[in-house]
């Protein structure tokens, strides 16, 4: 009895061990999984984008209003004129509650590939077609300047 | 002397064609809210420098005596598009039957050369293809966030920042929007559309979809 209880600890160990391992790997799994995705659409522009300072400028500005504003309306706050028409509202880029739960990883992709492709209303055409890589990475700094958030 | 009738005959000859044509156009000043040509700026009417690509005659000398609201939203170059003022009244002039004919004819002769010819030996859609296009118009390019068009019970559902695809059917020839969802900036050089670059099939076939929608389906 006194020999086999410290193998029974230790096997009881190993289980806890192998248990926490697979929880926490599915779990990172399921976090790193919308940058992963971004990254296998197009390997090279996005390293090409990412080293390089994004910043915000007049020009991103502007091309929110242009192309975002038609849904996401003229400040941001997701009452554009299509806003009341579609099924599910656009979201309100003022509000850090829900945007600081996102990364800007998925920001991207929301923007590069559509809504569907991050699980998201299919409401968000796709405009990497439209866009450039780097335009979008402007656009998701702006996003964040909107909603005075950062991901958590 | 000699040459001086050459140049009157040169000039003659280059502006014949355009005055017959553009007479109508010219007087009813067509041209303060629409673009006669791809130069300037985007003007608060639609872009008429290709009416003989994009409409079909019959709408047109329709359209022209009665005038219908396509962009509730008013055109994208209005400096009140976004604003969220919908348009209630139809501010385009209604003409006579004789010069809504006369326009159309004008209209139609403004075209684009070159457009490729591929929509004319398509097949109408079965029924299974308008099930996946119009699942396509909604989800897969979400065309329906910002055009109208009809839903399974005929009734109008859609964005309004886009022109309504409501009555597309009689209003567009297929070709064009083959063409426009090809290359858009053919047509336009900053549209506020998304570009996309879908094969042929789907494309052809969207076109198609487009196409089926029509004022008399409406319920």
């Amino acid at each position: 009895m006194t020999k086999s209880s410290p193998t029974f600890i230790l096997n009881y160990c190993i289980f806890l061990i192998a248990v926490g391992i697979t929880g926490c790997s599915e779990k990172s799994a399921e976090e790193t999984r919308p940058p992963l995705k971004a990254e296998s659409h197009s390997p090279a522009s996005l390293e090409e984008a990412t080293p390089k300072p994004v910043v915000v400028t007049e020009k991103t500005r502007e091309t929110y209003q242009w192309y975002c504003a038609q849904c996401h309306g003229i400040q941001g706050k997701g009452d554009g004129i299509n806003a009341r028409f579609l099924t599910v509202p656009p979201r309100n880029h003022t509000k850090a509650k829900y945007l600081e739960t996102r990364t800007d990883e998925q920001f991207f992709e929301a923007i590069k590939f559509g809504g569907l492709s991050v699980g998201r209303a299919p409401c968000m055409p796709a405009w990497g077609n439209t866009l450039s890589d780097s335009t979008i990475h402007e656009l998701v700094l702006y996003i964040r300047e909107l909603c005075q958030c950062e991901a958590l | 002397m000699k040459s001086f009738l050459y140049l009157l005959m040169g000039g003659w000859l280059l502006c014949s064609p355009m005055l017959s044509h553009a007479s109508l156009i010219q007087e009813k000043k067509c041209s303060e809210c629409h673009r006669l040509s791809k130069d300037g700026n985007e003007k608060s009417g639609p872009d008429l420098f290709y009416a003989g690509n994009k409409f079909q005659a019959s709408w047109l000398k329709q359209y022209l005596q009665n005038p219908a609201i396509i962009r509730s939203a008013r055109g994208t170059g209005d400096p009140d598009f976004l604003k969220g003022i919908q348009v209630n009244s139809q501010k385009h002039p209604a003409l006579s039957k004789k010069d809504a004919g006369q326009i159309t004819q004008e209209l139609m002769a403004i075209t684009l050369l070159n457009l490729p010819e591929e929509v004319d030996r398509l097949e109408p859609l079965t029924k299974g293809q308008k099930a996946k296009t119009k699942y396509q118009f909604e989800r897969t390019f979400s065309c329906i966030s910002c055009h109208q068009s009809l839903n399974l019970a005929g009734k109008v559902r859609g964005g309004i920042s886009g022109p309504s695809l409501v009555n597309a059917g009689n209003r567009l020839q297929a070709r064009w929007i083959a063409n426009w969802l090809k290359s858009p900036n053919t047509f336009s050089n900053k549209s506020r559309m998304p570009v996309y670059k879908m094969d042929d099939e789907a494309r052809l076939q969207l076109t198609q979809f487009i196409m089926t929608l029509k004022n008399e389906n409406k319920r």
